[in-house]
C-alpha cells in the first residue's frame, strides 16, 4: 500500500478514536464547537497559503476539485485542536498553559514535517519548518480566542438555549 | 471588471448586511449554524465538483480551488445563520414548512438566474430541483444540529 493511503487512513482512524477517547461525554458539544471553529479558520488561512505557494498538497483526496488537503484540514487537525481545547486546564498559571500550548503545537509541527518528508500529502513551498510552527501556533491561538469568546458569557448561552 | 466580479462583490456585501439582522442575544446560535453549515457545504461542494456535476468557471482562489469559496464559505452559511435565528419555533407546522420552502426557493431561484446569465456557475449534470432538495436538506440537518447543541440536557455545556 502506498504511504499516502496509510497516513490518510491512520489520520481518520486515530482522529476518530482520539475524539471519542479524549473528549468526555459531557464535553462533546464543546468538542464539536472547537472542531468546527478550527476548521473554519484553517480553511480560511490555507486558501491564500496555497494560492501563494507557501505549501502544496500533491497527493490529495479530491485532486480535481481542490488543491487543498482535505483530511488534514477537514478532520485531523480540527480533531486534534478539539482534544487540546477540551483537555486544557482552566485554572493553570500562565506558564503551565504556555507549556501545554507549546508542546501541542510542537508535536503537531513534528507530525507535519514527517508527512512533508515521507509522503506527498504535503510539500512546503516558501514555508520552512519554523514557519509551519508559527503557522500552526497562530491557528491554535486564534481558534482558542474564538472558542473562549463563545463560552465567555454563560448567561447569554442560557437564553439562547431556551429560545432555540 | 466583468459583471461576474460585481456579483461576487455584491454577494459579499449582501451577506455581510445579513449579519446585522442577527439579534445580539442569539449570536452564538448563529455561530453554531454558520460553522455547522460550512461542514456540510465544504464536503458536498467538493464532491459535486470532483464528480463533474457542477462547474464554477469564475471563482475566488481560482488556481487552487474549483469550488465556490464565496458561496460555500460565506454566503450560504450566513443565510443559514439567519434562517436558524429567525426560525418560527412556536408557530404552526404550516408556517414552519413555508419558512423552509421560502428560504430554499429564494436561494434556488437566485442560483438558477446566476447559472443562466453568468459564468459564475454552470450546471453539467445537475438540475434546479436537485439544488432545491439539497439546500432544503442542509437547512434541516443544520437545524437538528443546533437543537441538539442547545438542548436542555446540555447542562454540562457550561
Amino acid at each position: 500500500m502506498k504511504m499516502e493511503y496509510f497516513f490518510l487512513t491512520g489520520m481518520w482512524i486515530f482522529g476518530l478514536i482520539g475524539f471519542i477517547l479524549f473528549i468526555p461525554r459531557k464535553d462533546r458539544r464543546k468538542g464539536f464547537l472547537a472542531l468546527m471553529m478550527f476548521q473554519a479558520i484553517i480553511w480560511l488561512c490555507d486558501m491564500p497559503s496555497f494560492q501563494y505557494g507557501l505549501l502544496s498538497a500533491p497527493f490529495r483526496e479530491f485532486p480535481k476539485a481542490t488543491d487543498l488537503a482535505l483530511t488534514i484540514n477537514y478532520f485531523f487537525y480540527p480533531a486534534l485542536f478539539s482534544i487540546y481545547y477540551i483537555n486544557k486546564k482552566e485554572k493553570g498559571t500562565i506558564w503551565t498553559s504556555f507549556t501545554y500550548f507549546f508542546l501541542w503545537v510542537t508535536l503537531i509541527t513534528l507530525f507535519d514535517i514527517m508527512i512533508e518528508r515521507y509522503t506527498d500529502l504535503l510539500k512546503y513551498g516558501l514555508l520552512t519548518w519554523y514557519g509551519m510552527w508559527i503557522y500552526i501556533a497562530l491557528l491554535f491561538y486564534v481558534s482558542q480566542i474564538c472558542c473562549n469568546w463563545f463560552y465567555k458569557e454563560k448567561a447569554l448561552l442560557q437564553t439562547e438555549r431556551q429560545e432555540s | 471588471m466583468r459583471v461576474e466580479w460585481w456579483i461576487i462583490l455584491s454577494v459579499y456585501a449582501l451577506s455581510t448586511g445579513i449579519l446585522f439582522f442577527i439579534p445580539k442575544n442569539k449570536i452564538r446560535l448563529a455561530v453554531v449554524a454558520f460553522l455547522f453549515k460550512q461542514i456540510i457545504t465544504f464536503l458536498i461542494g467538493l464532491v459535486v465538483v470532483e464528480l463533474g456535476l457542477i462547474e464554477y468557471p469564475i471563482r475566488l482562489f481560482a488556481s487552487i480551488n474549483r469550488t465556490s469559496f464565496t458561496y460555500e464559505y460565506y454566503a450560504f452559511p450566513v443565510t443559514c445563520a439567519l434562517f436558524t435565528v429567525w426560525y418560527p419555533n412556536n408557530r404552526g407546522r404550516f408556517i414552519q414548512l413555508g419558512y423552509y420552502v421560502g428560504f430554499t426557493s429564494i436561494l434556488t431561484i437566485g442560483e438558477v438566474i446566476i447559472e443562466k446569465y453568468t459564468d459564475l456557475i454552470t450546471y453539467i449534470h445537475w438540475e434546479w430541483y436537485i439544488s432545491w432538495i439539497t439546500i432544503c436538506c442542509s437547512f434541516f440537518i443544520t437545524r437538528l444540529f443546533c437543537i441538539w447543541f442547545f438542548s436542555k440536557s446540555a447542562d454540562n455545556l457550561l
